[in-house]
């Protein structure tokens, strides 16, 4: 499931300061920790590990201060503690619950005394206190609740890091998150005042916003009258887009920079595992044991806290906060990166340079100045260089380009039948099992459907290479609730429900005009437009945003656009949004409700108060946040300022070539006063 | 009533004459915030029997109001009462020696809690109670905490160690402490001991034992009072010793001390039969006497004592007021209160002295608004606000909030210190205590109409008064019983309901919890009410444990589902099977449609993980094939032992195959029953020590050919029909990875390659195999050879097919790409010998 939702940038101000989230976390927390007095043992539940990893500096609990004494997994097995109070921290599971059943029914058999403390995230659950009294020691533990919301993982992203939520909603049909996302959003709206509007798309998004709405009718009446908001100004709107109205874009490979860390690295709770000798300064040769680094999870190693850093691997958080390179990196496409890189490198050569040039004292001091900084940069490129170097020899292997060659294919509906073949061929080479499903699904969602007797031997073929035991898998991803991988023509006994739920891919590739032609003329478009984190392709919920937000980005090129606005006016006004699409006051699915309803699940659209008119104050970024897949940020100052850049130049230098175009506006930005580098 | 430089004033209340019985006889607790007081005979003293006192053999306990009327009288049928005292709601807890304790509520409802069955079996033999829970202390001498009113379980404090009972002891409580934790203080021979729940520390005093322990309200200091009659004030944490006064010096002390007792936090009072004084934080004293026996109560700014005919409320003066009012006082307030009387007498001295305070006229504003709202006659309260409203008049700019919210608020006190609701709280008491408390406390008495003017008045919504008014409503009326049978009860809770509603609708209260009354309704077995009250509520999930209790069954979970809130659904579900046989339990689910689907789901979940048993029968007794089978599977995969994991799966595939639509699945596992059978043959023909089983068919077939098995790889590929491609990359993957090269040339020429030869050298390469890969490059398509010889590292071959294709340009290229001179020059050769 993916939720977005949508902030306001003036000029002059950021959007929402999300970190006051993240101080309300840390404190609650603490807060809980502090709750049981003493010495104490903490025992985590490993998948909350990375989210509170987030929140705080885990092993800063430990020491006096919070009076944690020692930190484990959670994990079957014994426990031994030397404290008197044990906490446990964990998402409500009934595994989890189990495993501590275990170790107090342990604890009892070797009679050690204990007091037990349970923390619940976010809250806590009958169940949990049902399975311990089915244990049979419930009256042994405190149960109480740790709420821990939406954390901020970059200053425009917040995710409730809720990990399975896919399978738990489209598989299981647990609804659970649903309900936690409400709560999450009444906080946000507590924080930063009620959403004027909610927009959506999907069953699920329709579930939320109805709970939202009924929840918040709740929270104002219990409020007292005082404290009755108006409509801020701090949030335009809330969109939710609900998993099920995108599936396509998931299963594509992802091609930003950042993405394809994901890919072939892997980042979780945005943290990437890497090489220890990429992280530390003095480096020797990286890269010869690249290919062998697969995305080893070490959260889930049933070991104590501290020694998560042991072996060669070390966990590096990817933040644009520490890394300014990484802000620029992150939503590069990855053919260029590598220029990139090259030319900060060139560039902190030339700073260093210029240094050793220094000859008054005045001189030199400024240098020292700057040298703190000039080093952080150093070692950030470093990171990334290692690291592209890492990523570089992944992409060149046959198996991946075969499936992006395949995925662009099944996109543009071109020869399906060749498609499938290369698919089996990929199993027949023996490629990971999540590639060839995820080929399989893209065929499936695109097209509308598998023939039966291909998408049996391709079955067939998965089950025989990888294993029967993914049969329930199989099942699983053509569930009428997921309709990711079905037969064409469906079989007759089904009811007319899931085939209702057929994706309409084709048409919506022409209306929101998903696909941008890779000839040499539309690369000027590529580059203003979202497609060019998948080279070519613009992911749908992007799209729908779009649709409410930037109607003009959907219909047509921007570039085009701008160069038509710009004639018309050159107002200082105009002039900060040039090279963007002029965002608007949202006004819900408006031009797009034909569009909009071809795809399967309720829309929503809801007005919660009777909104102050809201006048266009500059331009509106779309921020976007899915838990699901990939996420698209707001652009970086430098995105912005680059954009700007080089649609002023398009029109002081028209007859310049774009790449040289491009060269001046990087020259200019290193004297440009937005650089927040040049002071 | 000066002091030095302190002044402390006796405020009289009330006048009570013969209202309350002699206190002498009794055990009594009183209330804060000029709460009620409780009394109960006391046991331990003689009764004289007569006309004047009726003779009660049971326990009986007594609410006063401050105004001495009575409140509630109720008797206690438990086994003897050990400590009773009020809550911060104005609750009394009443604990008995079993560890049973009642809540009171001021109508003589309560509920009732246990502290558990093994405090029931040692015994309670004292406690302590304090606004938000009590401290325990047990025959064994062990203490028991309990924190809040919800009925807690009851947590044991560290063991102070003690052989016989403390002289006297006392609680801080927890929102006082520092560690925010309660702490137990025990008088143990001379010295006194701190307990909290982690340890238990000898503070080691000397002057004890003591006889009574009573801590300051704010927590920070201690009064103790020893045997000897010497009244002690330390710090709570024994380190600094404030003052020390001897008791036994009061002139004209008859008897023990009865209470020590702070006013405020800076003076202590001291009681003695008929007589109190009162000992300031430099140990001077004030005396005052009464007629008949004393009850003290400490206040957050004052010590409000109960004689047989007053009550009264000594405090100290509050800065204010003794700027204004002591004599000779030349504070910009006191001229300013001095010009305003001069102006009502129409004297031109008003105008001077405004003028000489024209600096500091705003302050002065402030201190008489202030000074207003400490006095407790409106004479005085009028004439201060007067004076501030005269003062205001010269000020140019002067936010006006304070005196009129001063205005409301004295509005109000003065009407609950009416004698006839007789809540005598003061200005400080009421702004600690919130406006919204004073509300409860007021429905708390069932005076509904006062708190809805008042809560009016200030501005609060009405929803509080509303809903206990509706309870109270419920409570009282009885269905009447005009009629026959049950239409005249109908009639009577169509009526009360219809009050109820119309009364809600007029206030404007609509965000009242309709569910909350309803279950009020439910609790004194008025179902019917109950129900109509219920289809008012629009908040589902309110209704949902209400609904269960009334055994609403489907109803509930519907609700439940709809609520969005899967903990609450799970709550209905576990609940329901619980008590509803399975059948019925399933029925419901399965009968519920479409709005029950989520609630199954749930349960699905739950049982996956903590009763498959139930899940394997919900699933049966819905005839739901495909998820049985996959049940099924999911247990397969679990299963160690190959036999039982074999027909596991074969069940699975009997499922599958009752279902038309799933003959894939059906023909799926049967052949992943028939693979599982085949490797046990393996096994045992490799007599065990290969291991096959539970391998994916690649699997099976690449261990095979790693052992030599060739002849089992090809029959597997038969019997399960391997695809010729997939089979020879298997094929080629495993020869490569035992390195049998010549085992894979005669696998390379048995047939035409359906991969092509170039996966051959790619893998072989990948492999570190180059030279292996060399023969295979010329079974490859003429124009990639070039490159692919390349790849093995065999530079002057792949110039040599440049040459035989006679392209030129690829040799170029290969020039100029060379690693090494050495080579270069060879190509060049090369390059030479064509034209």
């Amino acid at each position: 499931m993916a939720s977005g939702d949508q902030g306001t940038s003036s000029p002059t101000d950021s959007a929402l300061d999300v970190n006051i989230l993240k101080e309300i976390a840390k404190k609650d927390l603490v807060d809980a920790l502090n709750s049981v007095s003493g010495a104490k043992t903490l025992v985590l539940d490993a998948s909350l590990a990375g989210p509170l990893g987030l929140v705080t500096v885990v092993s800063l609990l430990k020491g006096q201060h919070h009076g944690v004494d020692k930190m484990f997994w959670l994990e079957s097995g014994p426990l031994t503690s030397s404290t008197a109070n044990i906490v446990y921290i964990c998402r409500p599971r009934i595994s989890h619950v189990k495993v501590i059943a275990d170790h107090i029914k342990r604890h009892a058999k070797e009679s050690r005394k204990h007091n037990y403390t349970v923390l619940l995230v976010p809250r806590i659950s009958t169940v949990v206190s049902r399975i311990l009294e089915e244990e049979g020691v419930l009256g042994d533990v405190t149960i109480s609740s740790y709420n821990l919301q939406f954390i901020p993982i970059s200053e425009d992203v917040i995710s409730l890091e809720h990990e399975n939520t896919f399978r738990e909603l489209w598989v299981d049909g647990d609804e659970t998150v649903i309900f936690d996302s409400a709560q999450a959003l009444l906080t946000i709206q507590r924080l930063y005042g009620p959403f004027p509007q909610i927009i959506g798309k999907g069953d699920y998004a329709q579930r939320l916003a109805t709970l939202l709405t009924r929840q918040n009718s709740k929270a104002t009446s219990t409020s007292s009258p005082d404290r009755r908001q108006s409509p801020t100004s701090k949030i335009d709107s809330l969109i939710i887009l609900d998993r099920r109205v995108d599936m396509i874009t998931p299963l594509l490979t992802q091609l930003t920079y950042e993405g394809l860390v994901d890919e072939l690295i892997g980042i979780k709770n945005s943290h990437v595992e890497l090489p220890l000798s990429l992280l530390n300064p003095p480096t020797t040769g990286p890269t010869n044991a690249a290919s062998t680094s697969t995305p080893a999870n070490s959260t889930a190693t049933p070991i104590p806290v501290v020694a998560v850093k042991k072996d060669t691997k070390k966990k590096h958080h990817l933040t644009t906060a520490t890394d300014p390179l990484f802000a620029e990196l992150r939503d590069l496409n990855f053919s260029s990166v590598g220029k990139k890189l090259n030319k900060v490198a060139r560039r902190l050569d030339e700073d260093y340079k210029t240094n050793l040039q220094t000859k008054t004292v005045a001189q030199l001091r400024d240098f020292v100045g700057k040298l703190g900084g000039l080093q952080t940069e150093h070692q950030a490129l470093r990171l990334h260089t290692g690291l592209s170097e890492l990523i570089v020899p992944l992409t060149r292997t046959e198996i991946f380009n075969k499936s992006l060659e395949i995925q662009q294919n099944l996109l543009a509906s071109y020869e399906i039948t060749a498609q499938l073949n290369a698919i089996e061929d990929l199993i027949a080479q023996g490629a990971e099992m999540q590639i060839v499903l995820r080929l399989l699904c893209l065929a499936s969602l695109t097209a509308g459907g598998v023939k039966v007797k291909n998408l049996e031997s391709i079955k067939r073929e998965i089950l025989q290479a990888y294993g029967y035991e993914y049969l329930p898998l199989l099942l699983s991803l053509g569930v009428p609730s997921l309709g990711m991988l079905l037969p064409n023509p469906l079989p007759p006994s089904t009811s007319s429900s899931s085939s209702a739920l057929k994706y309409p891919f084709a048409s919506l590739r022409k209306s929101l005009r998903l696909l941008i032609d890779d000839n040499p003329e539309a690369l000027d478009e590529v580059e203003n437009d979202i497609s060019f984190v998948y080279s070519g392709y613009a992911p749908i919920s992007i799209r729908l945003v779009q649709c409410i937000a930037q109607k003009g980005g959907v219909i047509s090129n921007p570039a085009e656009k701008e160069k038509t606005g710009n004639e018309a006016s050159n107002s200082a006004e105009q002039r900060l949004t040039f090279g963007k699409v002029q965002a608007h006051p949202i006004v819900g699915w408006k031009g797009f409700e034909d569009v909009v309803a071809t795809i399967p699940g309720q829309t929503v659209e809801i007005i919660q108060k009777p909104s102050n008119k809201v006048t266009p104050s500059g331009p509106l970024a779309a921020v976007a946040k899915s838990t699901g897949g990939g996420s698209k940020k707001k652009l970086s100052v430098f995105n912005k300022f680059m954009q700007r850049e080089m649609t002023r130049l398009k029109e002081t230098e028209p007859d310049m070539a774009h790449k040289d175009r491009f060269k001046l506006a990087t020259t200019n930005w290193k004297t440009s006063k937005e650089n927040p580098k040049v002071t | 009533m000066q002091e030095g430089t302190f002044f402390y004033r006796r405020q009289q209340c009330y006048s009570i004459p013969g209202k309350l019985p002699e206190l002498d006889d009794y055990v009594i607790a009183g209330c804060r915030y000029g709460g009620p007081i409780a009394l109960m005979r006391d046991q331990t003293k003689l009764l004289a029997l007569g006309r004047s006192t009726p003779a009660i053999t049971k326990a009986q306990i007594q609410v006063y109001s401050p105004a001495g009327e009575g409140l509630l009288i109720f008797s206690w049928d438990q086994s003897k009462i050990i400590r009773f005292g009020w809550t911060i709601d104005e609750q009394l807890a009443v604990l008995n020696e079993e560890g049973v304790y009642r809540l009171y509520d001021l109508q003589g409802e309560y509920q009732q809690h246990s502290l558990g069955t093994e405090a029931a079996e040692l015994g309670i033999i004292d406690a302590r109670i304090q606004d938000n829970g009590f401290v325990a202390l047990t025959t064994s001498l062990t203490l028991l905490e309990v924190k809040g009113w919800e009925g807690s379980r009851p947590l044991t404090l560290a063991n102070p160690g003690l052989t016989e009972p403390p002289h006297s002891w006392a609680v801080i409580p927890p929102d006082l402490n520092i560690s925010r934790h309660v702490e137990v203080l025990l008088s143990v021979d001379a010295t006194i001991h701190t307990v909290d729940n982690l340890e238990s520390v000898d503070q080691r005093l000397s002057q004890g034992p003591f006889t009574h322990i009573s801590p300051s309200p704010n927590g920070k200091s201690l009064a103790l009072l020893a045997f000897s009659g010497t009244l002690l004030v330390v710090s709570s944490d024994f380190q600094r010793s404030f003052a020390e006064f001897d008791t036994l010096a009061v002139a004209g002390v008859q008897g023990p001390v009865k209470q020590v007792e702070w006013c405020g936090n800076d003076a202590i009072l001291v009681t003695w039969t008929s007589l109190a004084v009162l000992v300031g934080p430099f140990g001077d004293t004030l005396h005052y006497t009464y007629s008949g026996s004393t009850f003290a109560i400490t206040e957050i700014d004052g010590v409000r004592v109960l004689g047989e005919d007053v009550c009264d409320l000594i405090q100290k003066v509050p800065a204010s007021t003794l700027s204004i009012f002591k004599p000779g006082s030349t504070s910009p307030s006191a001229i300013l209160y001095d010009a305003w009387e001069s102006f009502t007498k129409k004297s031109p001295k008003a105008d001077e002295s405004i003028r000489s305070i024209r600096p500091e006229l705003a302050k002065a504003v402030d201190e008489c608004i202030d000074a207003a709202g400490q006095e407790w006659e409106p004479h005085w309260q009028r004439r201060l606000l007067n004076a501030a409203k005269f003062g205001r008049g010269f000020l140019e700019f002067h936010n006006p909030t304070d005196f009129v919210h001063m205005g409301q608020t004295l509005k109000v006190l003065n009407a609950v210190r009416y004698y006839e609701i007789g809540i005598p709280l003061t200005y400080l008491q009421y702004n600690y205590a919130s406006p919204s408390r004073l509300i409860t406390r007021l429905t708390a008495r069932n005076m509904h109409l006062l708190a809805l003017r008042i809560s009016g008045f200030l501005g609060l919504k009405p929803d509080t008064v509303l809903k206990h008014w509706a309870c109270a409503k419920i409570m009282r009326s009885r269905p009447t019983t005009t009629g026959v049978g049950k239409d005249a009860e109908l009639g009577g809770d169509e009526e009360v309901c219809r009050l109820i509603v119309k009364k809600f609708k007029e206030v404007g209260g609509v965000e009242v919890s309709y569910a909350d009354i309803a279950k009020k309704a439910w609790e004194v077995g008025r179902g019917s009410l109950a129900t109509k009250l219920l289809d008012h509520e629009p908040q589902g999930s309110d209704q949902v444990p209400l609904l269960l209790s009334m055994k609403e069954d489907k109803l509930a979970l519907i609700k439940a589902v709809d609520s969005g809130d899967t903990d609450l659904v799970y709550h209905v579900l576990l609940h329901l099977h619980k008590r509803l046989p399975l059948g019925s339990f399933f029925r419901l689910l399965e009968e519920g449609g479409k709005a029950l689907i989520p609630a199954g789901k749930l349960l699905e979940v739950y049982a996956r993980e903590q009763n498959r048993e139930m899940l394997r029968d919900f699933y049966y007794s819905d005839d739901r094939r495909v998820e049985s089978a996959v049940l099924s599977l999911d247990e397969a995969s679990r299963m160690l032992d190959q036999a039982s994991k074999i027909t596991a799966v074969k069940t699975a595939q009997k499922f599958f195959s009752e279902d038309k639509d799933r003959s894939f699945e059906a023909k799926m596992t049967d052949e992943s029953a028939r693979l599982l059978v085949f490797q046990q043959q393996l096994e045992s023909e490799a007599n065990g020590k290969i291991k096959f089983f539970g391998l994916t068919v690649n699997e099976t077939i690449r261990t095979c050919l790693l052992n030599g098995l060739s002849k089992r790889a090809d029959k597997i590929k038969s019997d399960f029909k391997v695809p010729d491609k997939r089979f020879w990359y298997i094929k080629l993957h495993a020869l490569t990875e035992s390195r049998d090269f010549e085992g894979l040339e005669g696998f390379a020429k048995s047939k035409r390659s359906p991969i092509g030869y170039e996966a051959f050298v790619h893998h072989l390469v990948e492999k570190g195999y180059p030279k292996e890969a060399v023969p295979y490059v010329s079974k490859c398509d003429s124009p990639k050879r070039a490159d692919l010889f390349v790849k093995c590292g065999e530079w002057r071959m792949a110039g040599i097919e440049c040459k035989e294709r006679n392209d030129k340009a690829k040799l170029d290229e290969l020039r100029k790409r060379a690693p090494n001179s050495l080579i270069a020059r060879e190509l060049d050769q090369i390059a030479t010998t064509m034209k």
